[in-house]
């Protein structure tokens, strides 16, 4: 199986504090793997180090084959010149806890901009992909309506549907239900499995437990940046190695 | 009470006394034009990470911010000839003085409606593979750009009435024609009393034309 994520001895600090340390991960194509994890143990940052939105200290991280920084000098994370790290954002999707959809576009222009700036995609090619995206996610008649008028639930499954557009090899997900209301959260669950079933690879940071256990095929467990356990959802639920785990997942439960 | 007013002073004096509102207009309106450009320059040196941009363009905004702009003026046009030998008319050197003190107020609010908007938004674009470049086009100074209207409104306001202060070099403006008028007829309470009707007319319909455009701009909301 191809690797689609591949991390390597991966640090990061904010000046004294270590978040993460030492990671090293691999995710294979057509892979769903979940972050779990107390706050404050590192996932959200892992996560936002793979498409650079946060820069490693050091480590080395490769998408797709493809290096994340410039590993030629070794020792400290070096990012990559501009247009180089944006062609590979460009293959990397991300859906973030506060949806991020740009308040001044409708939910068509929210999906469309970037494959019009980005891969010079004729306005015209851009709606139609950005109706059937809407039509995908269930929202074809929400196309000319401006993010503040949708609901939680609904701006975020057009954040996915911008993120698809621009047919992404890689899906990443911080957190993408923890800010909705409890009735809300099902629909953007359900546009995810979707996803995954038609074979996204994903990697997930949530706190749905059980969304994790049905989606995942894998459950990372995070604990003071360095990962503590990991395997599949009915090993990592049903009988964890660590005391650890245990005693997160018994306070999640 | 002794005094008794003397409106009709302004009434037979309406065409002369009005003739001054079109140099007002013009050195208002080339003022804030220039000085909006200036400003963009100096705010994106503000916000550059690179001291040696950043340090110029925050000394430029203390500058100007922190001394009387009636001695910026006096400095531009009396100064700047004995210092470099570059000569400018009073209009000009009236129009200079106001844009380059506008500038250091515009500056800091095209600072301040960038840093406004939610950083989010930058992650977003730039996750979706946009560059700096299209990401500030495209994503952030839209909409920044809707919430620099009320302060800019604000500061146009304050150019307008800035602009009387040209009076003391001489440009006929409005302020100045009114100053011409007092001193032959002695009526100055009535002629500026009227004048500042002028001005509040001038100032409430810019207030005005920048609502108008907000709520047209505000459609997404």
């Amino acid at each position: 199986m191809n690797s689609v994520v591949r991390v390597e001895k991966l640090s990061k600090s904010f000046g004294e504090l270590q978040v993460l340390r030492d990671i090293d991960m691999e995710v294979h194509e057509r892979e769903v793997v979940v972050l779990i994890g107390a706050s404050g143990s590192g996932k959200t940052t892992l996560l936002r180090c793979i498409n650079c939105l946060e820069l490693p200290t050091s480590g080395r991280i490769w998408v797709n084959g493809e290096p994340m920084g410039d590993f030629d000098s070794g020792g400290a994370f070096r990012p990559l010149p501009e247009i180089a790290l944006n062609r590979r954002r460009a293959q990397i999707g991300m859906v973030f806890q506060r949806f991020n959809l740009f308040p001044h576009l409708t939910a068509r222009q929210n999906v469309t901009l970037a494959p019009v700036m980005v891969k010079r995609m004729p306005q015209a090619e851009a709606d139609v992909l950005a109706r059937s995206l809407l039509a995908k996610v269930g929202l074809s008649d929400k196309a000319e309506v401006y993010p503040s008028k949708l609901s939680g639930g609904q701006q975020q499954r057009v954040a996915i549907a911008r993120a698809l557009a621009m047919n992404p090899q890689l899906m990443l997900f911080d957190e993408p239900t923890s800010s909705l209301d409890p009735e809300l959260v099902g629909e953007v669950l359900e546009t995810m499995k979707q996803l995954a079933r038609e074979g996204m690879t994903m990697i997930i940071v949530t706190h749905e437990m059980g969304f994790a256990r049905e989606v995942g095929n894998r459950i990372l467990f995070l604990h003071e940046g360095r990962i503590l356990e990991q395997g599949k959802p009915e090993e990592v639920f049903n009988r964890p190695r660590e005391e650890r785990t245990r005693a997160f997942l018994s306070r999640v439960r | 009470m002794g005094y008794t007013f003397h409106f009709d002073v302004v009434w037979r004096n309406l065409g002369f006394l009005l003739s001054g509102v079109e140099l007002t207009l013009i050195v208002t309106a080339a003022a804030l034009s220039s000085g909006a450009l200036l400003g963009l320059v100096v705010a994106l040196g503000r916000m550059s990470s690179r001291r040696w941009i950043q340090m110029p363009a925050i000394g430029y905004i203390e500058l100007f911010r922190n001394t009387p702009a009636l001695i910026q003026l006096m400095w531009v046009y009396y100064c700047l000839p004995i210092l470099t030998g570059l000569e400018l008319s009073a209009v000009v050197s009236a129009t200079v003085a106001l844009a380059i003190n506008g500038a250091a107020y515009i500056a800091e609010i095209i600072r301040g409606g960038i840093q406004s908007v939610d950083r989010g938004q930058v992650e977003a674009a730039r996750t979706l593979g946009l560059s700096y470049a299209q990401t500030m086009r495209k994503v952030v100074l839209p909409q920044a750009f809707r919430r620099m209207i009320p302060p800019f409104v604000n500061e146009s306001v304050s150019i307008l009435k800035f602009s009387s202060l040209v009076s003391v070099l001489g440009v006929a403006d409005l302020t100045y024609q009114a100053q011409v008028l007092s001193t032959t007829t002695f009526r100055p309470i009535e002629i500026f009393s009227f004048i500042a009707l002028v001005y509040l007319v001038l100032c409430s319909a810019l207030a005005l034309f920048a609502r108008r455009l907000e709520l047209r701009l505000a459609v997404s909301d």
